[in-house]
């Protein structure tokens, strides 16, 4: 950064370059700390376990190779991942505004509710057997997103509590409809009907031949998310706004943009891509829905968020990433008598330390220290 | 309606909000200093698990509850410093460090019960110590008529509300008090006049750790005698709630607390009449959200009258 005001003849060309070069070894330098915390985390469940007195070499070997050992667990990695990318997508939308909305779960939750509402009763042609649910999903999502942002937004209310207290409320009626109007009578089980054929979404079993599990065409919203989310945070002047915002509020403000409809936006956009994974795990993956029905993935969605560092591009690596490490988190505890939840400990070290942001501002600041001795 | 009403006014009920209310008022209370400090604490929800998960551990190990009380107390209160070492040296954003730190409390403590138990649900099949209730040291209380059964608390219960009052004794009335709260209210200003913030900061969370700790002791050695999954339940993010409808004073935050207690009481009792328990149990949920709101409200008119009376005065 120095480099570019010494020059008394200003460069415009020269000076992009240098921004643009500053910025790719930013980049690289989170990629360095990123990778070497993930080994940091790993190397330390290692110990952990062999001090555990279990043996970490089956461990670590079921962790490593486990989702690649049968076609079965690749196709089941890949639609965890599937499910992880869309959340984790969900989920940077407001981080990336520096909005913490810990929605995501209730908003999956509320998303596959209202899809089944309609995916189970309503018949509809192909194609829109999908659509339908999904969009209906969708727009709960965001109600649902919209509901703690404007009270951010305009309240300044803690979006932590709300989020977390509108989940546990939506996981509630969740139970309660499933339990009172969705169970069919006489059914022992607490689990709805299946949805129409039409709705299900064909797994790449079906299409293939070959098992790979229940990974599915919903492969395709994730695409089409990851470019939507993209193009929404990079590309358009509301992403802008939520960079400037998640940058520096105040300035934000002063600069003129309207700070309180883009913080509710923002909550509620990241509420309609979670509603979405909703989506996908009733018509791709479950095909009904029944109790516990999202489990932990809506939660599993903010570390995919964080180890992206809320960047549209990089969630789908750390999607299959940390989808990967749960499948080998369950083969652990088969093959090594180890709880899979070693998989959530070692999730919480790399959040943990990669929040720590001495370790990148450090290498950076020695960086530019030394640069100017280079070039001068 | 009338069963409710019966419900409500019954000395059973009133002795179950107090029951209820406990882990709620302790880690309140703790939240409240971190948010006074200008650090707050989103982490109280795991310090809570940890504690609760290291108190009926220990306690089974040694045979003794009250070791079981300094080991679950002992490392919340290292949990609340492992996130001050990472927001106040390693510059780590406080509530990530925090959302971290319960991610690590609900898989890590599922991973040490599975190791030592062999079962990932809870603890139950161990004889877990408990602390005392009242009758445990005044036998005859129990027996006093109506009174009787609303003062035979757990003594974390008691705790709870003597610690609600010297937590405001602490805040202000002591030097240390008054200066966490001058470094939460302008951290600039309280260094300008050679506080040390960072210090300061440090006190507030690890105050925070120790208070939640207890609160997480009670629920697994008080509450009942086990420890279960995520057994807290969101308590600790209900207790951040509390601290803004109690207007961020120790005794609003006792008083809504014990408001949120009653709310959880009402659901417990209503679920045994026949009320679909999905439906009752929103009753806290919701009411936190519409005390925040409210909170918000009041808030905003506070300081709206507050720019009214300086531009008047100018």
């Amino acid at each position: 950064m120095m480099q570019t005001a010494a020059p008394i003849a200003f460069d415009r060309e020269a000076a992009r370059r240098a921004v643009l070069a500053e910025r790719r070894r930013s980049a690289l330098i989170d990629l360095g700390v990123t990778l070497s915390t993930i080994g940091v985390a790993l190397l330390m469940g290692f110990v952990a376990v062999a001090l555990l007195g279990k043996n970490p070499f089956v461990a670590y070997e079921a962790l490593l190779t486990g989702p690649l050992t049968r076609l079965g667990r690749t196709g089941r990695w890949l639609e965890l991942a599937t499910n992880l990318i869309l959340v984790g997508l969900g989920v940077s939308i407001a981080f990336r505004a520096r909005q913490f909305s810990l929605g995501g779960q209730g908003q999956m939750v509320a998303g596959a509710l209202i899809a089944a509402l309609v995916a189970i009763y309503v018949p509809l042609p192909p194609v829109l057997g999908v659509v339908v649910p999904v969009a209906v999903a969708m727009a709960v999502g965001f109600l649902l997103g919209l509901l703690p942002g404007l009270m951010k937004a305009h309240l300044n209310a803690n979006e932590i509590v709300s989020t977390l207290m509108l989940n546990a409320i939506v996981l509630r009626l969740y139970d309660y409809v499933l339990t009172y109007f969705l169970k069919p009578e006489g059914s022992s089980t607490t689990r709805s009907l299946p949805v129409q054929p039409t709705a299900r979404l064909p797994t790449f079993t079906e299409l293939l031949g070959v098992d790979l599990g229940r990974f599915n065409l919903g492969v395709v919203f994730v695409v089409l998310a990851v470019v939507g989310v993209w193009v929404l945070l990079e590309r358009t002047p509301f992403g802008y706004t939520i960079r400037m915002i998640g940058a520096n509020e105040q300035f934000a403000r002063y600069g003129g943009i309207n700070t309180r409809r883009t913080i509710a936006l923002a909550f509620a956009a990241g509420g309609a891509v979670s509603a979405l994974a909703g989506a996908h795990l009733l018509l791709g993956v479950h095909g009904r829905l029944f109790l516990d029905f999202v489990a932990n993935i809506g939660w599993d969605g903010i570390t995919v968020a964080l180890l992206a560092r809320n960047h549209p591009l990089v969630v789908p690596l750390s999607g299959l990433f940390y989808a990967y490490l749960l499948v080998g988190g369950d083969r652990v505890e088969q093959q090594a008598q180890v709880g899979s939840e070693l998989v959530q400990v070692i999730q919480a070290v790399i959040v943990l330390l990669i929040t720590a942001q001495v370790l990148g501002d450090w290498i950076r600041a020695r960086r530019s220290r030394a640069i100017p001795s280079q070039e001068g | 309606m009338e069963q409710v009403l019966n419900v409500v006014f019954s000395t059973a009920f009133l002795a179950a909000v107090l029951r209820v209310s406990t882990p709620l008022i302790l880690p309140a209370l703790g939240g409240l200093i971190s948010e006074l400090g200008g650090v707050i604490n989103i982490a109280l929800e795991g310090i809570m698990l940890i504690a609760a998960c290291a108190g009926v551990l220990v306690s089974v190990w040694t045979r003794s509850a009250g070791l079981g009380l300094l080991a679950g107390l002992a490392l919340g209160t290292l949990t609340s410093l492992v996130l001050a070492f990472f927001h106040l040296n390693l510059k780590a954003d406080l509530i990530l460090a925090a959302i971290a730190l319960n991610l690590l409390a609900s898989g890590g403590t599922i991973f040490v019960v599975y190791l030592v138990t062999g079962d990932k649900s809870s603890t139950s099949r161990l004889v877990s110590g408990q602390m005392p209730f009242l009758r445990d040291i005044i036998p005859t209380i129990a027996d006093l008529p109506t009174i009787g059964p609303i003062l035979n608390q757990n003594i974390l219960t008691y705790a709870a509300f003597v610690l609600t009052a010297a937590v405001a004794f602490f805040l202000y009335r002591t030097r240390p008090g008054v200066h966490l709260r001058a470094v939460g209210e302008n951290p600039e200003a309280a260094r300008s006049v050679g506080i040390d913030v960072r210090r300061m900061q440090y006190l507030a969370l690890i105050l925070s750790g120790a208070l939640a700790a207890l609160g997480g002791v009670y629920l697994s050695m008080g509450y009942v005698k086990f420890f279960a999954r995520d057994m807290t339940g969101g308590r600790g993010f209900i207790a951040l709630a509390a601290i803004y409808l109690g207007a961020r004073h120790p005794l609003g935050v006792l008083v809504a607390a014990l408001v949120f207690g009653a709310a959880e009481a009402l659901a417990i009792q209503l679920g045994n009449l026949r009320v679909p328990t999905q439906l009752v149990q929103i009753i806290p949920y919701a009411a936190t959200i519409i005390a925040l709101v409210l909170y918000a409200i009041a808030q905003r008119q506070r300081v709206a009258a507050r720019q009214r009376k300086f531009r008047q005065a100018a």
